[in-house]
């Protein structure tokens, strides 16, 4: 891959540098992508984008400023440069603000995502026809009153440059894809779908609609859709609670990824997301879950939406521990943040586009597989439920107090599933529901299951993540907890 | 800064590359934006951002193919109509589609630009976040929030001769303030930056985190509560999905399925959709240039009216409300009493200031859960008495709402999950779950 903007890049670096910035970065951005949506035989929707532009960061005296914008002209790319400048240099006005380090590495290097089978070998008709078959799948019964599929997916080109000589080129490319469908009856809907919380999303190409395998899961879910509508709803219940992956995944984003990140420990994302449970002085101490909890932040893992060969901030990424046997010992960083707390740089930053000002997100979080299968934890809980899917789901602003609500649960008794129950909810503190987990399922069946649309930042920047994992067991779980009771 | 008369240029010059359609459009947005994010009471993020794009809808019988470029070069343009005509080409048809919107336009105006907001600059920004940091750190406290200041334009033109263009300003103020055990919250959002008394916001927001060090236990159970904006805001908007043609018609997960016409609600309680309020002052057309209308949505507690987009309106052979989907202008209608006054009304219940992750569990009842934040207090003989830890609540909006008495003011509110418009008053509402208790305030 030959760099394109090299010599833009060298441009705005110089102005920045000229204007009084002691370091600076510039990132160009050229996406493509392509969403299709299918609903109730009829395609809804395509769409077929680019994007082009560029983020300028100018540290000033300590402190960071940022500019976006799309004008690739010689004005633009001074005047974005000047602008990243002008704010920084604002910042400084500000008597007791802590100084961010300035960055010394160098990397010159290119990266691509790994591809099994590249998007754009596949026609647009295919996509749509498979959508469509995906889709009619769904309606098994006339209570299915909306069915939809869709696919997305996206292909980036990124080019890093700072004034330390770093020249970094990368193709990223990320796919999605999912099904899923409405039943009604008795003066109830019920929603059904997935694969996951929304669709599977991976850091691939088209094999990843592969492996979402739209066709088969779609009669699935319109058959568990019309036995919902006509279940009982879950009872209030403390007992044994087993989690797919589907539900698990996003147990994992809200109560360990989320509390983890250093950015939200130390306050910076206090008035919107809120702040954490955890904090930086409690590493190596704070047991945060059970023995049988360890859980990485691997930002090199195949298929994660979050995989790189270089953060926002042009950091070569690597595999950090967080929790080990249950004790916490690290969290998700930028340079910044680990600079306040000595602890190890994760690159973990991102931003949403080049609009957007880099930032340390939830990246890749695994979850150490155990042993065996789903089916295996299964015949080994004599009294407990089965949840699957995601229809709600709420955490505090310390990221402790959570209320999830499945898709579906199971009563399984004696190591059987024996009744379906609808609008299953669960509810737990953080630190007292990972201490609960006694049994995790072997790495046969974990999945990486990404999220393209974490909220977080202010301005809202929706972020892609990853939280690898198979299936899990909790003992002694609230359940079916109800509303106005 | 940008502006109507160049998005819609923009906008008709791009449309002037399509060739080959039975119909097409396109659809301009700029944006420029500036945000100073704070937190410990220094500025952690401080940045701006210039962006355009462009979306072309390109239509050959039942064929719709799209495509968005920022690339505003000749070459861009042509490139991007290129690209929505090739989708076209290889999609099968929609049956379902009928036209794009017909000419028209909204009846009404409102002033949306402010040269205040329009002119700002980082050190505006910053000198207004001077007065919030001074006000935190004169009783020891942390802060955390943003303030922004925004220039926008949009633009929709199409080949049966719709032509609409909007142009505005926005801005905002949002402090929390950091106790050692307590918090307290305040916002402000505006068209006009130079309305914006950030050491107010400051004093409101450091007076609420400071009316207590010693946040008490208080046994969840079903309570009257008075919700001020930012907390009623962020329930009620779950309300808001249920006020669409497609959650009604199409996916059938509406509370209103059943309920129109009827008495559903308190009396008190009515809500309209209306872009040209002059605290909304919105954009008058939908994404695809329909003009949007004023619609009721409630009156006097009965459910009345729903939105629609042109999309769903053709297919349900309903009126086109000019919405993309969901109110976006709701305004709850403000009742007769102060704040105080229904504070100092209520023998026992809980004031809570703000509200986070509410979601909804159940459409059919518009059952939400979520959790309390940033102040919440015991009434008691119509005083606030002590502070409370945190809440989680859970119960049906349409139950909660059958018996409220509304303040007396509207406040532009926002929310992290709300990019709307809305407007609120505070409101007591006479029953509310509060399911479990948190161990923080």
């Amino acid at each position: 891959m030959a760099n394109q903007h090299a010599a833009r890049a060298a441009r705005v670096l110089d102005t920045a540098t000229k204007r009084g910035a002691a370091y600076a970065d510039v990132q160009f951005w050229e996406g493509t992508s392509e969403q299709l949506f299918v609903q109730n035989g009829v395609v809804r929707g395509v769409d077929s984008s680019t994007t082009v532009g560029y983020g300028v960061r100018a540290l000033v005296d300590g402190s960071w400023g940022f500019a976006g914008s799309d004008r690739l002209d010689d004005g633009g790319l001074d005047a974005t440069a000047a602008r990243a400048v002008a704010i920084a240099k604002a910042s400084t006005r500000i008597a007791n603000r802590i100084r961010a380090v300035t960055p010394t590495d160098k990397y010159v290097d290119t990266w691509s995502t790994p591809l099994e089978k590249d998007p754009r070998s596949v026609s647009l008709s295919a996509k749509a026809n498979h959508l469509l078959t995906a889709e009619k799948a769904l309606h098994v019964d006339k209570s299915i009153v909306v069915g939809y599929a869709f696919t997305f997916g996206e292909d980036t080109i990124k080019e890093f440059y700072s004034t330390n000589g770093s020249a970094i080129r990368q193709r990223i490319v990320q796919t999605g894809a999912g099904v899923g469908c409405n039943a009604v009856g008795g003066g109830d809907a019920q929603a059904r779908g997935g694969p996951g919380d929304f669709g599977l999303y991976q850091g691939g190409g088209w094999e990843v609609v592969d492996r979402a395998d739209l066709i088969r899961n779609a009669a699935r879910y319109g058959e568990e859709a019309v036995q919902l509508v006509k279940a009982p709803v879950l009872p209030e219940t403390t007992a044994d609670m087993i989690l797919t992956g589907a539900v698990l995944n996003l147990q994992m984003h809200e109560s360990i990824g989320h509390p983890l990140e250093l950015d939200r420990s130390l306050g910076w994302e206090a008035n919107f997301s809120g702040i954490s449970w955890a904090t930086p002085d409690q590493v190596g101490k704070l047991k945060y879950g059970s023995d049988a909890m360890t859980v990485y932040c691997d930002n090199t893992l195949p298929k994660g939406m979050a995989t790189v060969g270089y953060d926002d901030e042009g950091v070569k990424p690597q595999r950090v521990t967080m929790i080990e046997n249950g004790v916490l010992r690290a969290f998700e960083s930028s340079r910044d943040t680990a600079a306040q707390t000595s602890l190890p740089q994760t690159a973990s930053v991102r931003a949403q586009d080049w609009a957007s000002v880099p930032m340390v997100r939830m990246t890749n979080i695994v979850l150490a597989p155990g042993e065996g299968t789903l089916e295996d934890i299964v015949a080994d809980t004599k009294d407990g439920v089965l949840m699957d899917g995601i229809r709600s789901w709420s955490i505090d602003d310390h990221r402790l107090n959570f209320q999830f609500g499945p898709q579906l649960a199971w009563r399984i008794q004696n190591g059987k599933r024996t009744k379906l129950y609808k609008k299953p909810t669960y509810t737990g503190i953080t630190p007292h529901f990972w201490g609960s987990l006694d049994r995790v399922a072997g790495a046969s069946e974990m999945v990486a299951w990404g999220t393209p649309n974490c909220g977080k930042g202010e301005p809202e920047q929706s972020g892609r993540t990853t939280h690898a994992c198979s299936h899990a067991r909790f003992r002694n779980v609230t359940m079916g907890v109800k509303a106005d009771a | 800064m940008p502006n109507a008369h160049d998005a819609l240029a923009l906008a008709k010059r791009a449309l002037s590359y399509v060739k080959g359609a039975d119909q097409a459009s396109v659809a301009v947005n700029v944006s420029d934006a500036s945000y100073s994010r704070f937190a410990r009471n220094y500025v952690v993020q401080n940045i701006g951002s210039l962006a355009t794009t462009v979306s072309v809808n390109y239509v050959k019988g039942k064929r719709i193919g799209s495509s968005t470029t920022g690339d505003t070069s000749d070459a861009g343009l042509r490139a991007v109509a290129a690209r929505a005509a090739d989708v076209a080409s290889r999609v099968p048809a929609n049956p379902e589609f009928v036209s794009l919107p017909k000419p028209g336009t909204a009846t009404g105006h409102s002033k949306s630009v402010f040269p205040a907001t329009a002119s700002a600059s980082p050190e505006t920004r910053i000198d207004k976040l001077q007065s919030v940091f001074a006000r935190m750190e004169r009783s020891s406290l942390n802060s955390s929030g943003y303030t922004t200041t925004q220039s926008l334009a949009s633009a929709v033109v199409n080949s049966l001769g719709l032509s609409a263009a909007w142009e505005g300003t926005y801005a905002g103020l949002e402090i929390k303030a950091i106790g050692e055990r307590t918090s307290g919250y305040a916002d402000f959002w505006t068209r006009d930056y130079g309305a914006l008394d950030a050491a107010e916001r400051a004093e409101r927001a450091a007076s609420k985190a400071t009316v207590s060090n010693e946040p008490a236990d208080f046994k969840p159970g079903t309570y009257t509560v008075i919700l001020e904006p930012p907390a009623f805001v962020d329930c009620i908007n779950n309300l808001y999905y249920g006020f669409s043609l497609g959650s009604i018609k199409e996916n059938q997960d509406s509370w209103m399925i059943d309920r129109i016409g009827k008495h559903v609600f308190s009396p008190n309680l009515t809500i309209v959709d209306d872009w040209s309020h002059p605290l909304v002052a919105n954009q008058p057309f939908a994404s695809d240039g329909a003009p949007t209308k004023k619609v009721v949505l409630v009156e006097k507690g009965v459910p009345k009216g729903y939105v629609s987009s042109t999309y769903l309106a053709n297919k349900f052979k309903e009126a086109n409300t000019g919405h993309d989907g969901y109110p976006i202008n709701a305004i709850v209608m403000p009742g007769t009493k102060s704040r105080e006054q229904l504070i100092a009304e209520t023998e026992r219940g809980i004031l809570i200031s703000r509200t986070w992750y509410t979601r909804p569990v159940d459409p059919r009842t518009c059952t939400i859960t979520g959790l309390t934040r940033d102040g919440v207090y015991l009434i008691e003989n119509g005083k606030l008495t002590k502070t409370l830890k945190n809440f989680r609540f859970f119960t049906s909006m349409v139950s909660a709402l059958k018996d409220v008495e509304l303040g007396n003011k509207l406040y532009r509110s926002e929310s992290s999950d709300a990019p709307q418009t809305l407007l609120v008053p505070d409101v007591k509402i006479a029953k509310f779950t509060l399911s479990a208790q948190t161990s923080f305030a």
